[in-house]
């Protein structure tokens, strides 16, 4: 009878805790923040918030269609990841935003305006212009990306190697790791985005960041024969790769890098994560991308990942409110980068001490991220066809042999010039 | 006499009523799981939307820049693909299912268990097809490539899904594999239905398994040929999957597997950078299969017609 009663009473507890929360669905793309926003849940329940979140994160490839599909039928989830706007707002008048992945959703009325209700003064205005359009900001941004070149340190210092300041130190690295039958490069080159990735972690530092400055204000073109140069080096540099590269995945770059089959990745910082999980013990250093001459400062390719907005018609605005502020909070920030091993978009975190690669990335980008960006985040994103789209699959035909650096950077402009609007002048 | 007719009137009605009350459930269910669809998307390729929000009519401008503009190239490219993909899977399925079905009815040991061979990569989901032979196909390590070295023939080593000139026979080929097991049990069942009286008969004439196969019973099963073939065209025109478990949406190298599932998947829903959905393109792409797939679907419709009317 005690033990019935005792039951009974459980059951009521139970059932009137999970009555007082408030249920606050999200939803993401990114499987990896599941365990963050169980933190999230906890701590704002430890400070009296009554609210608890449903996480729920989908194949990247198909949360844009899942989450307007859902809108367009009338519901919705409380909190939705969202992606970048224009970054560039002289143009916006110019370009059709409607090519933008959050421009539908504001454009349909289904975002609600943040502006006075978060406190936004934790993050840069450089990071706040890719959610903010005419004056209303959007999104509370969650990260801050930065692609580069990452190294195994055991084989760099095996071999008494050091990161490269120029170009030609880099070819001077893989020259003798070669010698040493090492494979400098592991490049995931059946994936055509990384590809795409690769060309624009290069070129914030090769030609560079005021060459890319010029190429945005159309002061030149992709046709220049400094940025066929560049193509041409990265074309060469395909030697330093693993044989039979066109065949391999990034789900086989994560595993053959961290187990030491190469020396060297174009990659993310998001990649890391996976890279410890197939290997714990790895040891991995980042360097950006050299100069082709000595003197010119490198620069890192970083650009905001995404945000949190909140559902204009959420039955749950209140509740979902409280989760953004605390995303916008240097806390959150904290806790985004020490669960994920990311980036966080707040500034002035510190970066956890157990991830150093992390410190210094973050430390990069804050002090020598490229202004002037032309793939991911950058201008060349606001038209049909992007940037994105050109370089995937023309990288693979340039490594392939299939198609000329020149002719490459002419197709690459032949698609772009098309649209955008300072090409048209 | 005038009641009597009445009767037989109402009885009539009743009946054609009850047909008509019969057929509503498919009918429900073919209009919203396939008119409704169909129709929506047709609509749809007029607009200019990103999956949410308003819509803006454009005419015919999806359909323009998909046969004369930016997305030309690329369509056309997936056209041929689709084609090469239809040639390549009925070459790799129809011919040799029609070989190994003539070799399983002609009573061999252990015909079940051949049927279960052949047949288990069918109930393999693709995505496990997908991953299985990304593993046997990998370039450095995969068994595949690791064989040919060990047989001595280095030579036809190769990065057989990084490979311009091999991706899609690679492709074309485990679909096949996939599917064989299916051509030969139609093909089975087809011939099951050969009289065996004329095949008795034609022995006692002293014509040999070679002859009957070939006068008897393939004159016997070729409209079963007919109907398998166009189905082949009609899948090969609308296949994804395979192409997406193997090569993913951007269906390389260099677009040298894209098909135009591949090619809709891209223009509908985006997913490069921050790239956003282009329903009407994606839907004008549906379109443009659906007016390939039509005719034959209506000749299909037809032979069907007159194997009812045979069978009755």
């Amino acid at each position: 009878m005690k033990k019935l009663f005792a039951m009974l009473l459980l059951a009521v507890v139970v059932i009137s805790f999970s009555f007082a929360q408030e249920k606050v669905t999200v939803w993401g793309w990114r499987p990896q923040d599941v365990p963050l926003w169980q933190k999230v849940e906890r701590i704002l329940q430890s400070r009296g918030v009554k609210v608890s979140i449903d996480y729920q994160p989908f194949l990247s490839s198909e949360y844009f269609s899942k989450l307007y599909a859902t809108l367009q039928g009338g519901s919705g989830p409380d909190i939705m990841y969202t992606g970048r706007l224009p970054k560039f707002p002289a143009f916006r008048s110019e370009i059709e935003q409607k090519y933008q992945a959050s421009y539908p959703l504001i454009e349909g009325n289904f975002l609600l305006p943040l502006d006075g209700k978060v406190d936004f003064s934790n993050f840069p205005d450089s990071t706040m212009n890719l959610i903010r359009q005419n004056g209303t900001t959007w999104g509370v941004p969650f990260a801050n990306q930065i692609v580069g070149i990452f190294y195994n340190t055991e084989i760099f210092e095996k071999y008494n190697l050091k990161e490269p300041s120029t170009w030609d130190e880099l070819l001077a690295i893989c020259d003798k790791l070669l010698k040493n039958k090492v494979t400098p490069f592991y490049v995931s080159g059946k994936d055509a985005w990384t590809l795409a990735m690769q060309n624009a972690i290069v070129s914030v530092s090769y030609p560079g960041e005021d060459w890319i400055a010029k190429l945005l204000n159309g002061e030149t073109r992709f046709t220049d024969p400094q940025y066929v140069e560049m193509l041409t080096a990265l074309n060469d540099l395909k030697k330093y790769y693993q044989k039979d590269f066109s065949a391999n995945s990034l789900a086989e770059l994560d595993m053959a890098f961290p187990m030491g089959q190469a020396a060297m990745v174009f990659d993310g910082i998001f990649g890391s994560a996976n890279w410890l999980q197939s290997n714990p013990d790895f040891k991995f250093g980042f360097f950006p991308a050299p100069p082709k001459v000595k003197g010119v400062n490198p620069k890192v390719y970083v650009y905001m990942d995404g945000s949190l907005a909140i559902y204009a018609k959420s039955k749950h605005q209140a509740a979902a409110l409280e989760v953004l502020k605390f995303t916008a909070t240097p806390e959150f920030g904290k806790l985004f980068s020490e669960e994920t091993g990311e980036m966080t978009a707040v500034k002035g975190v510190t970066m956890p001490a157990d991830k150093p690669v992390l410190v210094e990335c973050y430390k990069a980008a804050m002090s020598i991220a490229s202004k002037s960006i032309y793939w991911t985040g950058g201008p060349f994103d606001m038209g049909k066809p992007t940037v994105y789209t050109i370089l995937s699959p023309n990288m693979q035909a340039m490594y392939l042999g299939m198609l000329s650096p020149a002719d490459f950077a002419a197709k690459i402009q032949d698609g772009v010039g098309i649209w955008y609007p300072p090409f048209k002048k | 006499m005038t009641a009597k007719v009445n009767v037989v009137h109402k009885e009539y009605a009743v009946k054609k009523h009850l047909y008509l009350l019969m057929i509503v459930p498919a009918l429900v269910v073919y209009t919203l799981f396939a008119a409704y669809p169909f129709i929506s998307s047709l609509s749809l390729s007029f607009f200019d939307w990103g999956g949410v929000g308003p819509k803006k009519f454009i005419g015919l401008q999806n359909y323009q820049m998909i046969l004369h503009g930016i997305l030309s190239q690329e369509f056309y490219r997936a056209v041929v693909h689709n084609a090469i993909y239809f040639i390549g899977t009925w070459a790799l399925t129809i011919i040799p299912g029609l070989f190994f079905a003539f070799l399983l009815n002609s009573g061999l040991k252990g015909t079940n268990i051949f049927k279960i061979i052949f047949f288990f990569p069918n109930v393999l989901p693709i995505i496990v097809i997908g991953f299985l032979f990304s593993l046997l196909l990998n370039p450095q390590w995969g068994p595949i490539n690791a064989f040919l070295r060990g047989i001595g023939l280095e030579a036809l080593v190769r990065p057989w899904l990084g490979d311009v000139k091999f991706a899609f026979p690679t492709i074309i080929v485990i679909s096949s594999w996939k599917m064989l097991g299916f051509y030969i049990l139609v093909f089975l069942a087809a011939m099951l239905s050969v009289g065996k009286d004329q095949i008795e008969a034609a022995r006692l004439d002293g014509a040999s398994e070679m002859h009957i196969g070939w006068s008897i019973v393939l004159p016997h099963i070729f409209p079963t040929v007919v109907t398998l073939t166009i189905l082949k065209f009609i899948g090969a025109f609308n296949v994804f999957d395979i192409v997406y478990a193997m090569e993913g949406t951007q269906a390389g190298p260099a677009g040298a597997t894209d098909v135009l599932g591949t090619l809709f998947y891209r223009l509908a829903f985006g997913g490069l950078g921050s790239t956003a959905m282009g329903m009407g393109l994606g839907a004008a792409v549906v379109s443009l299969i659906f007016v390939i797939v039509f005719p034959l679907s209506i000749l299909y419709v037809f032979i069907l017609d007159r194997r009812m009317g045979g069978i009755e």
